[in-house]
């Protein structure tokens, strides 16, 4: 339990709660990530609201690794932000196991129209019958695979 | 000048983004090696699980639920003309597919999309990797699914 962080991670999640909170009562919009992101390009019609988004959200993470220094990853104060490496003893590169999560987690989020923040956040927020579908699938299925590939 | 390029609409986006960037910096969802540590369920019985990401979750839903709760009492959202109420209702056979295969795709890395953009921020080696991948997996799911937004709406409704 040497990483467990209850405290920052409740702060945090109070701060994701707000900024769903704040876009939907200010704006109607369902603040899901992977759906403002798929929909910056054509064919989706850009709305310049989303570029909006998610430049704050990254300079969101840039000030306040400034602000609370040491939280744990990223910014001056903390251990460099890494991406996880592919399985160890597997003969993959690890570019290319990246590159097929990222290519799963972009093309299953589009067809299952959401991910962590869409259905996790705003659409058990909802009460959606289709997102707790959705959150209960992909969690068990990730569970299942890190177990299969045991990439921890 | 439609609503959605009015300043207080976009100042609603922006600081809305602030936030959210800020709280996956704090909540350290930005590390994909902590996300990965909450789904390795078999480190429960070592005591060696992360549970944070329950303690993230949870009360990002329990605030927006009071804001859904808010909002249903109200016509319209404060700076535009109406709710954009998801339009999809029945569960349909893209939704668990997409659900499954966005599983696997978190499971190799431990990046869901919001920390993937976050991370920007931290630029770690490969990220940008990943990003294309992303973005194509996204462009090449919405060439396949819907096949006509119509038809997937009279489908999933």
């Amino acid at each position: 339990m040497d990483s467990f962080s209850p405290i920052p991670a409740l702060a945090g999640g109070v701060l994701i709660g707000l900024a769903s909170a704040l876009l939907w009562l200010g704006n109607g919009r369902i603040a899901g990530i992977s759906g403002l992101f798929g929909q910056l390009l054509p064919p989706a019609r850009t709305e310049i609201w989303r570029l909006v988004f998610l430049v704050a959200l990254v300079l969101g993470a840039l000030a306040a690794s400034c602000r609370l220094p040491g939280v744990g990853v990223g910014g001056a104060g903390g251990r460099p932000a890494r991406l996880a490496a592919r399985p160890a003893g597997g003969s993959v590169p690890a570019p290319l196991w990246i590159a097929v999560s990222g290519l799963l987690i972009g093309f299953g989020t589009k067809i299952g129209n959401g991910c962590t923040s869409g259905h996790g956040v705003c659409g058990l927020a909802r009460l959606s019958k289709r997102s707790f579908v959705a959150v209960g699938v992909f969690f068990a299925v990730a569970i299942v695979t890190v177990t299969l590939t045991g990439i921890v | 000048m439609t609503a959605s390029t009015r300043l207080p609409y976009l100042a609603t986006a922006a600081l809305s983004g602030l936030l959210f960037g800020a709280g996956l910096y704090v909540s350290q969802m930005v590390d994909p090696l902590k996300v990965l540590r909450f789904l390795d369920f078999t480190a429960i019985p070592s005591g060696g699980w992360d549970p944070s990401l329950a303690f993230v979750i949870v009360p990002a839903i329990a605030v927006m639920f009071v804001a859904v709760r808010i909002g249903r009492r109200r016509n319209a959202p404060v700076f535009a003309s109406e709710f954009n109420e998801p339009e999809f209702h029945h569960i349909d056979a893209p939704l668990v597919l997409g659900a499954a295969l966005f599983g696997i795709g978190w499971g190799m890395s431990g990046i869901c999309p919001g920390p993937a953009i976050a991370l920007i921020a931290f630029w770690p080696p490969d990220l940008l990797v990943f990003l294309v991948a992303m973005f194509i997996g996204s462009y090449a799911g919405a060439l396949v699914i819907p096949s006509g937004h119509d038809r997937r709406l009279a489908l999933a409704r």
